[in-house]
């Protein structure tokens, strides 16, 4: 936890348009971010539909997942993001 | 072999992340947490949404012209069409999310989740109130379950009711306004904007001209306006009305066919149906006419109240004149005076009692000879004396019959058992003028004064004044006899 407070968490969520998932992810992130993370995130929303190359750069392949880049080590988040929990552990740096 | 020398160029983290992230695709399909997967085929990526990827549903949304929405599960907005966009005032952004919820009341919160719950296994409707840009909307919602793809939600659709609602409630509006102004006291007339009567009630039609309906205002009813007859008619008030300044609570005359009618007070009101357009007036007017008469009445009485003071204060002077110029010791002066001023106030009594009207000839006799009629009973007759008299008539009656009583007691048919006396109507003259005659009869011989005293003048005196008025004393030996004129205007014999 110390280190997420050092440097803003750097987050890329995968989506494919406006699947109910895809918008349930998003929603998820937004109300995460919000409330644990204000201030201290960055998070980039990319749509495979419009730009389905950019899957290769984390070897997605399941949408939505969530991309945590930094800090390191990456970490990836496969789902909806409905356990916020969950989501709250794998953010968090682990030694 | 391929998995071991893949196996032996990763680290053992990198070997674990990959696993754990394998692990967790499958846990993510399998508990339905994604609905799209990237399919790597060489060089390219392809996106395959799994099931429906909601494009199906949007297009065949987007057709229809009633408002529609689809929800998750979770309540949580898929997709608002066009046609609700602009039902609601708002662009699909600001509904998002739950952000349509924020845009209802508690009341209608609860409906609206309610729906939401219930209609992921069943279809059904309810109704919601939404404010949208100033005006209250009513919607009919039907919620419907509804599968994307892997995932189920609810689909629903809005009616706007606003309309029928509001023309149901128009009508009930105008049938209550009709019962009001049927059910009211007060008479009310409404005018269009150019001052034609176009609704009335009851009370209104009694005192209105026939069929008022139709008429300018100030035919329908005629007015007069007691302060300003000239400048100010009936369409006046409705211009003034009509052009939004109300008026209130002018008093008028009214002349109509209703006999307990005559005067009223007129308020007018301009009448505003709908938005800030005034649509013509609404007038009421209360019936004063009783009011009005109490009023002029009491207005009569307060100037003849201060007249008769005056007058009575003068007679009172005269009276303490006179009576101390002939009577010779203090004793008979107060006797006399005594007397005639109570005289004075017994028909004063009277008349106050019957507030200064209709009093009767016989009523201001009876006064006077009150003290003597039990002890002469029988000997005293009146006759056709139920005869109405003004005010200033009972006074000088009352004057008179003391001054004849007070004189048969001393010296006339009162001073004997024998005596007799009658006063009776003897009728009318050609001038109006009505005869009265006191007669006393078998009392003691009778001689004419040699001095005349101040009974005598007041006697000859007090019903002279006025034309074709006065008395007319005449000391025959069998009695006195007094004729008694009243002027025309001094009664009410018809």
């Amino acid at each position: 936890m110390t280190e997420v407070d050092k440097e803003p968490v750097k987050l890329v969520l995968y989506v494919a348009g406006e699947t109910p998932k895809s918008l349930a992810a998003i929603r998820n992130l937004e109300k995460i971010c919000s409330e644990h993370l204000a201030g201290k995130y960055k998070v980039e929303v990319v749509d495979l539909k419009k730009q389905p190359q950019l899957a290769r750069e984390h070897g997605i392949v399941a949408i939505p997942t969530l991309v945590k880049e930094l800090p390191v080590p990456i970490r990836k988040i496969i789902g909806d993001l409905s356990d916020t929990q969950k989501v709250l552990v794998h953010l968090s740096v682990e030694e | 072999m391929a998995v071991v020398s893949l196996a032996s160029a990763l680290t053992r983290e990198e070997l674990e992340a990959r696993l754990y992230e394998a692990e967790e695709t499958l846990r993510a399909i399998r508990e339905g947490e994604i609905d799209a997967v990237v399919i790597s085929g060489g060089t390219t990526e392809q996106v395959f949404t799994l099931g429906d990827d909601g494009q199906s549903y949007r297009t065949f949304m987007e057709a229809m012209d009633i408002g529609a929405a689809a929800f998750d599960a979770d309540g949580q907005l898929l997709y608002a069409n066009q046609a609700l966009c602009k039902l609601l005032g708002r662009p699909a952004s600001e509904l998002s999310g739950q952000a349509l919820l924020g845009i209802l009341d508690a009341v209608n919160q609860t409906t609206f989740r309610r729906l939401l719950t219930q209609a992921l296994r069943e279809r059904l409707s309810s109704e919601i109130h939404v404010r949208v840009e100033d005006s209250e909307r009513s919607f009919l919602l039907t919620g419907a379950p509804i599968d994307f793809g892997i995932v189920s939600g609810v689909a629903i659709t809005f009616t706007d009711i606003s309309e029928r609602e509001q023309t149901a409630a128009a009508k009930e509006s105008e049938r209550l306004a009709r019962s009001v102004l049927a059910s009211a006291n007060e008479a009310v007339i409404v005018c269009d904007r150019s001052g034609i009567v176009t609704h009335i009630n009851a009370a209104a039609e009694r005192i209105c001209a026939e069929a008022p309906i139709g008429k300018r205002f100030e035919e329908a009813i005629a007015l007069t306006f007691a302060d300003a007859a000239e400048l100010m008619s009936g369409g006046d008030i409705v211009a003034m009305a009509v052009g939004g300044t109300p008026v209130q609570g002018l008093e008028a005359a009214v002349k109509t066919s209703a006999v307990d009618v005559t005067d009223v007070m007129i308020s007018a009101a301009p009448l505003v149906v709908s938005g800030e357009r005034t649509q013509g007036c609404v007038v009421t007017l209360i019936n004063l006419s009783q009011r009005k008469a109490a009023e002029r009445r009491q207005t009569l009485l307060m100037g003849e109240l201060d007249h008769r003071v005056k007058n009575t204060l003068a007679m009172v002077l005269a009276i303490s004149a006179r009576t101390a110029s002939h009577e010779r010791t203090i004793e008979d002066f107060q006797k006399s005076f005594s007397g005639r001023i109570q005289a004075l106030a017994a028909t004063h009594t009277l008349l106050s009692n019957a507030s200064w009207e209709n009093l009767q000839i016989k009523d201001v006799l009876s006064v006077e000879l009150a003290p003597y009629a039990t002890l002469s009973s029988g000997r005293i007759s009146m006759e056709g004396l139920d005869i109405s008299v003004d005010s200033k008539t009972a006074v000088s009656l009352g004057l008179v019959f003391h001054e004849l009583t007070t004189n048969a007691v001393k010296y006339g048919a009162l001073s004997t058992r024998a005596g007799k006396l009658s006063v009776r109507r003897i009728g009318l003259l050609d001038d109006g003028a009505l005869q009265i005659e006191w007669e006393e009869r078998d009392g003691p011989m009778v001689t004419p004064p040699t001095t005349s005293g101040f009974g005598q003048t007041l006697i000859s005196r007090s019903l002279g004044s006025g034309a074709n008025g006065g008395t007319k004393l005449e000391f025959r030996p069998t009695g006195v006899v007094c004729q008694i004129l009243i002027p025309k205007y001094g009664h009410f014999h018809s």
